[in-house]
């Protein structure tokens, strides 16, 4: 049973083309990364599969709901895309943290106002919050920060804003964590602490789809990779066959170019 | 009032001059930032009933389609109410009524106050359509990807960061707010303290006017006062 299946998706801006039927589908527990020039349809695609963007065209099925099926347009109410946007977590390129609050703030703020729709919030308030909190606190804890649970955003770098970002993700459980090139805002180091996070998340079989510059680090840590190239899915291998002498030309030609 | 008034006296008219001002300022203040909230989500609505002809073959339509009716109102009234003089709105307001329905107002005060709130109201409005149009895609797009809904991502996260970058144009606005209610002498029956004190030329006392200067520099100061204290304490994050 696959938990994500994505079926002949098609997105156009305009008159522009971006996605021009991609079909994939992952596994519970895989590791899947995404690779391809940029401007090949990468973040489109997560874009479309997190709901910020409606493809033009194709279904979209995560665990045992359809949440978009272009065929069936009635298919689609707040309720639903409210349980799709619940069962994807996505970590942006540029952290996106909310800089009013602290690194747990910024954790706990989804959590909460979920909460507060739980019909026995006001029975339990003080336990469910409690929880709330020692989940956040073990979250960050997990990505490396349990020293700077109160500091705002603004008084963390790059890498430890991504880890928070990371963390706020999680906090929220969900099916599938996407990531958007992660770590090309930082610099190597930083780099680094933020790969060596989302390595001990594949450790513990979180279900990922990481869009990604770094093959090193894909090969490593997926299952399988997709070579995206003009909007279409031009590979889709196993992660230990990503190298020169890959089947496919166009990847070959990709992996060429950038090594060289 | 005596023939020749102490300065006492003088200085206790002036007083009672300046709590008109002061009430004038209070209710537009407190009427005019939701209003101007309210506006501003008018001038930034999408609300567009003929988009289904967007992808029209005929320009015309395509054009027609990006008719957008609640901006288009907002907007253009946003344009009159900051093109034209507070003063004229005064008697527009005052006057109006009676000229034109034969009923006029029954309170000079209410029709300041209501010229005054729209005024001001219009002014906020593009501040605060500044700061919300300031605030990143990507913070709208996180709390979008967190579940949260509409209400959520404006009251627990953009609100927060638009008084922020508001707080310093919103002051200045403040300010002018304060030495603007001395226009509302012009509304017969309103005795702000600058209409007292022009009373006191004709007696030939020069000083009186020279003090009431000194009532908004006393209350713009603390105005300003306030208001850094209120940007240093927001001051605890940057962005
Ligand atoms: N909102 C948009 N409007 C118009 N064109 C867009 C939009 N978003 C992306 N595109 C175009 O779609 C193409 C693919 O972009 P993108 O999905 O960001 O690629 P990648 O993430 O692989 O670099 C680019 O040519 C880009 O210009
Ligand atoms: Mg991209």
């Amino acid at each position: 049973m696959a938990i994500l299946k994505v079926d002949n998706l098609y997105k156009s801006f305009g008159k522009t083309e971006v996605l021009r039927g991609v079909s994939f589908s992952m596994e519970e527990g895989e590791v899947l990364s995404i690779i391809g020039a940029s401007g090949s349809g990468k973040t489109t695609l997560l874009r479309c599969i997190n709901a910020l963007e409606t493809a033009t065209s194709g279904k979209i099925t995560i665990g045992q709901e359809t949440f978009f099926d272009s065929s069936n347009p009635n298919l689609r109410t707040k309720a639903s895309d409210r349980r799709w946007q619940l069962s994807c977590g996505l970590v942006f390129q540029s952290y996106n943290l909310f800089p009013q609050y602290t690194a747990l703030e910024n954790v706990m703020l989804a959590p909460k106002l979920l909460a507060k729709e739980r019909e026995d919030f006001k029975e339990n308030k003080k336990e469910i919050l409690e929880e709330i909190y020692e989940h956040a606190v073990a979250l960050l804890e997990r990505v490396g920060l349990s020293d700077r649970l109160n500091n705002y955003p603004c008084e963390l770098s790059g890498g430890q804003q991504q880890r928070v970002a990371i963390a706020r993700a999680l906090a929220l459980s969900p099916k599938i964590l996407f990531f958007d090139e992660p770590t090309s805002a930082l610099d190597p180091l930083l780099t680094q602490e933020v790969l060596k996070v989302i390595r001990e998340l594949a450790k513990s079989k979180t279900t990922m789809v990481i869009v990604t510059h770094e093959m090193k680090f894909a090969r490593d840590v997926s299952d399988r990779i997709i070579y995206m190239e003009d909007g279409v899915i031009e590979a889709d291998i196993p992660a230990s066959e990503l190298s020169e002498n890959t089947n496919s030309k166009k990847l070959r030609a990709f992996l060429g170019n950038i090594e060289g | 009032m005596g023939i020749n008034p102490t300065a006492g006296q003088i200085f206790k008219a002036l007083l009672e001059g300046f709590w008109v001002n002061l009430e004038v300022f209070a209710v537009t203040l407190a009427l005019a930032i939701p209003l101007g909230f309210i506006i501003s989500f008018g001038s930034m609505s999408k609300f567009r009933p003929l988009r289904c002809w967007d992808k029209s073959d005929s320009q015309i339509l395509r054009i027609i389609s990006k008719f957008a009716p609640i901006k288009l109102v907002t907007r253009t009234f946003v344009w009159i109410i900051r093109g034209t003089p507070l003063m004229l709105q005064l008697f527009v307001v005052y006057y109006g009524p009676g000229l034109l329905f034969q009923t006029p107002f029954r309170s000079p005060m209410t029709a300041v106050l209501i010229a005054f709130v729209i005024n001001y109201a219009a002014y906020f409005s593009e501040i605060f359509r500044g700061g919300i149009e300031g605030i990143s895609k990507g913070q709208y797009e996180a709390c979008q990807v967190l579940g949260m809904t509409k209400s959520q991502t404006f009251f627990k996260v953009v609100l927060m960061q638009v008084v922020k970058r508001t707080i310093p144009p919103m002051s200045n606005e403040i300010i002018t707010l304060v030495k603007d209610t001395s226009l509302a002498r012009v509304v017969s029956g309103v005795t702000e303290i600058l209409h007292g004190a022009y009373n006191y030329t004709r007696m030939g006392l020069i000083w009186p006017l020279f003090s009431t200067g000194l009532f908004f520099l006393a209350f713009n100061g603390i105005l300003t006062l306030l208001f850094g204290y209120i940007e240093k304490k927001l001051d605890y994050y940057k962005g």
